[in-house]
């Protein structure tokens, strides 16, 4: 890396950066066998936090440049190839700063190789006022492949004047084993829809996210069971199946984008419990 | 002047859709917090501009423009079946839609014996909106006349569900839609968006709670 790539804040403008993370088995375990991170990407090795499948590789993934600026594009390639299990997560949560009148973007390919798992769980957003992003995250899952994908959406005007973020453009799209689409969640929103009395999330709503659990229903948790976990979390929270047999989905809101990130850790939680069998040992930040 | 009579037609809470059935997550929000008038209005406003508009308009209006090719249709009614992640909102846009083709094809309105036949073979989904493109298309209407008929519907649909569950009353509600029109008209106005997107998730997860509960008065 170059020292000029170590420029922060508005001199970071306009980067576009790819980062990749390949994790393939062997000698027992989830190797990392490729990472690519440049910077503002910043990851750590490879931890094996859980007693019970030490194959389970837990890696965090953190900005080091303190977020998002304008015109920035951030690629994440994350791969787990068949049979492997890896847990990338965040460190913190990601602050998008104004963006003026260039929007930035982040993509995300996900590849989760036959019978092997892969979850992608992230602390929210937090969208400043003038922040406008586009994301699109493109799963492809192999036969037998299980996967938890979470995240969540959160703002706030430093000045405390209630400034809304610009807007939110964002793209799930789920494939399946023979290249099907099979779920795709898009939308946009405006950082003015969320805010004051209007707010197309309710009274008092300050955050929300959303989760895919994706695999065969007997493998994930009920509907049910997510719902009360997030609930006894502070997060208002609805589950249904998703379409083409993917899996679970699930949205929820919450006062905070802290509940959100609350939320996330517990469908982690339970999505690990119903796909892999075992309670998963607290990912520390 | 008949484009706008069949619009109003279609439109018209007579005609047997079976639309009435669906609350599309009323009946779960207002099981879960309490809603009056201003609160409704809010939440309709919300999904016309952020649902109807992006999504169901859109649907409709790819399959009106291409109703003569049903292959076509079926991709834009796969893409509804993959984009709507809720389940009770796939469930009842399948239903509503098998509805109104049901009513089309008894009065013999070109095209959909067709779809029906597709739909019914397993080919298709049958999701509303592009049923309502195929089937607009071969009973007369025109494209605007299409997009309010659609988005007409929606705002309706809401306040009679807000009315039998008791959120509002029958006069108070007709104000809603009153107050509603200019939004609706300025919403139809604007060109549609290539993609179908939504953004709706306080329905969503009002939607999926409503549908596992005991007690319900619409479907959905």
């Amino acid at each position: 890396m170059k020292p000029a790539d170590y420029a922060s804040g508005e001199a970071a403008a306009g980067r576009h950066r790819r980062a990749e993370l390949v994790f393939a088995r062997g000698g027992g375990r989830s190797a990392l066998v490729r990472q690519v991170s440049p910077y503002p990407f910043h990851t750590t090795r490879p931890f094996a936090l859980d007693r019970a499948r030490p194959d389970l590789a837990t890696l965090y993934l953190q900005s080091a440049s303190g977020g998002v600026y304008r015109g920035d594009v951030l690629d994440l390639a994350f791969t787990v190839k068949d049979g492997a299990a890896a847990h990338v997560t965040s460190q913190a949560a990601t602050v998008v700063h104004d963006t003026g009148a260039a929007r930035a973007r982040q993509t995300t390919d996900i590849a989760i190789g036959a019978g092997a798992f892969g979850a992608l769980t992230l602390d929210p957003l937090i969208l400043f006022p003038g922040a406008e992003l586009g994301v699109r995250t493109r799963v492809d899952l192999a036969e037998g492949a299980l996967a938890i994908l979470a995240d969540g959406v959160a703002w706030h005007d430093f000045a405390g004047r209630d400034r809304p973020f610009r807007s939110l453009t964002s793209e799930v799209a789920v494939y399946g084993p023979d290249g099907r689409l099979l779920a795709l969640d898009r939308s946009t929103v405006d950082g003015a829809d969320l805010i004051g009395p209007a707010s197309l999330l309710g009274a008092g709503m300050g955050a929300y996210g959303s989760a895919m659990l994706l695999g065969p229903a007997e493998k994930l948790p009920s509907a049910d069971a997510l719902e009360q976990a997030l609930e006894a979390v502070g997060c208002r929270a609805g589950a249904s199946p998703l379409p083409n047999g993917a899996g679970v989905g699930v949205r929820m809101l919450a006062a905070n984008g802290g509940r959100i990130a609350t939320g996330v850790e517990a469908i982690f939680n339970l999505g690990v419990a119903a796909m892999l069998g075992f309670a998963p040992a607290r990912r520390r930040k | 002047m008949i484009g706008p009579l069949l619009a109003m037609w279609q439109a018209d809470a007579a005609f047997p859709s079976g639309s009435f059935a669906f609350s599309n997550g009323l009946e779960g929000l207002a099981a879960s917090e309490a809603l009056d008038g201003e609160a409704l209005e809010r939440m309709i406003a919300g999904v016309l501009r952020r649902r109807w508009a992006t999504a169901d308009r859109v649907a409709m209006l790819q399959a009106f423009a291409r109703a003569d090719d049903l292959d076509a249709v079926a991709e834009i009614d796969a893409e509804v079946e993959a984009t709507t992640l809720s389940e009770p909102f796939r469930a009842g846009s399948r239903r509503n839609g098998a509805g109104l083709l049901a009513a089309h094809v008894r009065i013999a309105t070109p095209g959909a014996g067709e779809w029906q036949a597709r739909v019914r073979a397993g080919r298709a989904q049958g999701h509303l909106a592009p049923t309502q493109g195929v089937v607009w298309r071969g009973a007369g209407l025109d494209a605007e006349g299409a997009t309010l008929a659609s988005g007409y519907m929606v705002l309706s649909g809401f306040t009679t569900a807000a009315v039998r569950l008791g959120v509002v009353g029958a006069v108070a509600a007709q104000a809603v839609v009153r107050r509603l029109l200019p939004l609706l008209a300025e919403l139809a106005a604007a060109p549609a968006p290539e993609r179908i997107a939504s953004f709706a998730p306080r329905l969503d997860i009002a939607a999926a709670r409503h549908a596992r509960g005991e007690l319900r008065l619409f479907s959905n």
